[in-house]
């Protein structure tokens, strides 16, 4: 296990390599200078200043210099400044990480909540009408774009019915009842669309389940259908949906960049938005280095956590 | 055609059949039978097809469907309910919302597919010989697809359409910048799925065959093990391919993708945002028009998958 953690950390390596140089190279194949990008066109003009600048920021170094330059200061959390809010970025992206992070966890959560029965029973009653339609709904589930669910919402529940707000934010420490409100559609939209690949997945891991031998040991032994597929094979069968879920998350994190924007959700995906909108890009770069971190992170652990859960695969 | 063969060191020349264009067109027309009599077996993949089928034809048929201008407002009719001058009403220009969305929906299945095109041409070489040759080559190689696979969701686009914005690509190369972001963001995917299944495929005997007779390795890697990879790359471009066109769709969604008033169906949806109190039914129309044209490639893949991957058929 040690030696496994280690060579994965090791494989983490190039991947971040690869995953750094490509922001890196975003920043360089802006048109124009990037002093001009930096410091605005007025300031720029007199070409002492310029040179000055460019020694500055290190622009008059070979192009690797200043890559490993611009990594070492990432590694120390120094992103540059927000070239609107003229603040270091890294404080822009800190306040906007626990909003994503509070939106993911709930919408995994829903998602979690109507998948698991909703494919465990689909698995079960193997091509009955309820398995098919089972079928059908998740499939429907991953053709429709979250953003038009979500303003699908929006019209119904707030629009039209008029029970929740349509879009905004409050932390849950501040008034959680508020908090709940705010939270319930956009977390829907990410939930729903996440419940539908779970349950295609929650499904066929079952299938999986069910055709091994330890399945009709238990029915020979006389325990009730309830408890075989309650009690050991959704249990087992659970391992490889929640290893997955967590890779999913990864992806969910870069589909906020939609929804958090649609219900002016504060999180990360709203702030990398507005940089584009707004053309601050070292947000844009560094949001988008951090996102890449995370889904990087995340698949580690979910990759170790899949080894603790289930040890046979240390075998293969 | 002929032959020639060496036999206890004489020179034998013999004639070899070959099939007359006649041949080849009824052998053709027996394996289509035979590929549509399986497609219909598969309930799934009949339905999306017969989906798929009736966007093509509306798509084709669109400047017969409708003769009203995608683009030309029209004051006298803003905003306008459905009946039946405009099917699905007007928007804010009071620009027929039908016309509109079967003109986006031909830019965007192109789009699409030219996308989803592009990424198997990079891809599937890559992969391939990637797998095929193996050694450190494939380990860099791997390396660099894990990095790109770690740009979550439509990070990677966002980054190269914000690129495309700052360099003012207007127009047929904003459309081109599209196809190459989409297709670059698909092409890991590809690759890391050719290389698995050539990884398989290159034990097999009649590879090694192949090496004994003295094949040249390229050969080998893409004009025979390759057609053996194929299936596995036909249905995950099938599913990418509505993927590709939710991913479109968001980033009109998002304001980044085409610049109006081109029709879009993201684009459409997000100005329709705008009326909704007064007029929810504007939202409402792009959006079908999305979820029909993905589910049916989702249904599509998904029949193809249990039909070329009969292990799976019973899941």
């Amino acid at each position: 296990m040690l030696i496994y953690t280690i060579n994965r950390i090791l494989h983490m390596i190039p991947v971040l390599f690869v995953l750094t140089v490509v922001v890196f190279l975003f920043m360089q194949l802006l048109p124009g200078d990037v002093i001009d990008t930096l410091v605005g066109d007025e300031e720029a003009e007199d070409p002492a200043t310029r040179a000055l600048l460019m020694k500055e920021y290190g622009l008059d170094q070979p192009i690797y210099v200043q890559y490993a330059k611009w990594i070492g200061k990432v590694m120390q959390g120094d992103f540059g400044k927000s070239l609107i809010t003229r603040r270091p970025v890294a404080f822009e992206l800190l306040e906007s990480i626990p909003a994503t992070v509070y939106l993911a966890i709930v919408g995994i959560g829903i998602s979690m909540l109507i998948a698991v029965p909703l494919g465990s029973i689909a698995a079960v009653k193997r091509n009955t009408a309820t398995d098919y339609a089972a079928q059908v709904t998740s499939l429907i589930g991953i053709s429709i774009p979250e953003f038009w669910f979500a303003i699908m919402c929006v019209l119904l529940f707030s629009l039209y019915l008029g029970w929740l707000p349509s879009s905004g934010y409050m932390s849950p420490f501040e008034d959680l009842g508020q908090s709940i409100k705010y939270l319930i559609l956009p977390a829907a939209a990410v939930g729903f669309r996440q419940a539908a690949y779970t349950t295609r997945l929650t499904r066929s891991s079952m299938l999986d389940e069910m055709n091994k031998e330890y399945v009709d040991t238990a029915r020979s032994l006389g325990f009730s259908e309830t408890k075989v597929i309650y009690k050991y094979t959704l249990r087992n069968a659970m391992i490889p949906t929640i290893t997955i879920s967590g890779l999913q998350l990864a992806n969910m994190l870069g589909g906020t960049v939609v929804l958090e924007t649609i219900f002016a959700w504060p999180g990360i995906g709203q702030a990398i938005y507005m940089a584009i909108v707004d053309r601050d890009y070292p947000l844009i770069q560094a949001g988008i280095l951090v996102l890449g971190i995370i889904v990087v992170v995340v698949n580690l652990l979910v990759d170790l956590l899949y080894r603790v859960l289930n040890p046979r695969v240390a075998l293969n | 055609m002929s032959d020639i063969q060496f036999r206890n060191g004489q020179r034998e020349v013999r004639d070899i059949h070959v099939p007359t264009w006649g041949e080849r067109f009824e052998r053709a027309k027996a394996a289509s039978i035979d590929a549509l009599q399986e497609l219909y077996k598969s309930k799934t993949a009949f339905i999306g097809g017969m989906m798929l089928v009736v966007l093509v034809v509306i798509l084709l048929l669109t400047p017969v469907l409708t003769s009203q201008n995608p683009i030309k407002a029209n004051y006298g009719a803003l905003l306008k309910p459905p009946s039946a001058d405009y099917i699905m009403g007007t928007d804010r220009y009071g620009r027929d919302i039908f016309t509109r969305v079967l003109w986006g929906g031909r830019r965007l299945v192109v789009i699409a597919f030219a996308a989803v095109v592009f990424g198997l041409s990079l891809g599937i070489p890559y992969g391939v010989l990637s797998g095929y040759y193996g050694g450190l080559a494939d380990s860099v190689a791997m390396r660099v697809v894990d990095g790109l696979l770690a740009f979550p969701g439509i990070l990677l686009y966002l980054l190269i359409v914000t690129l495309a914005r700052e360099w003012h690509l207007e127009g047929f190369w904003n459309d081109l910048i599209l196809v190459f972001a989409l297709g670059f963001a698909f092409f890991p995917e590809v690759a890391r799925l050719a290389r698995g299944s050539v990884l398989t495929e290159k034990q097999k005997e009649y590879v090694e065959a192949s090496h004994a007779v003295g094949e040249a390795n390229l050969y080998i890697a893409l004009r025979q093990i390759l057609p053996n990879c194929m299936s596995p790359l036909i249905v995950n471009a099938t599913v990418r391919l509505g993927y590709v066109i939710l991913i479109i769709a968001a980033l009109s969604f998002l304001g980044l993708g085409t610049p109006p008033p081109t029709p879009d169906w993201g684009a459409d949806l997000s100005a329709a945002r705008d009326h909704m109190e007064t007029n929810p039914l504007i939202a409402v129309f792009p959006g079908l028009a999305i979820c029909y044209t993905v589910l049916a490639f989702n249904l599509f893949g998904d029949g193809l998958r249990d039909i070329l991957d009969p292990r799976l058929s019973d899941r």
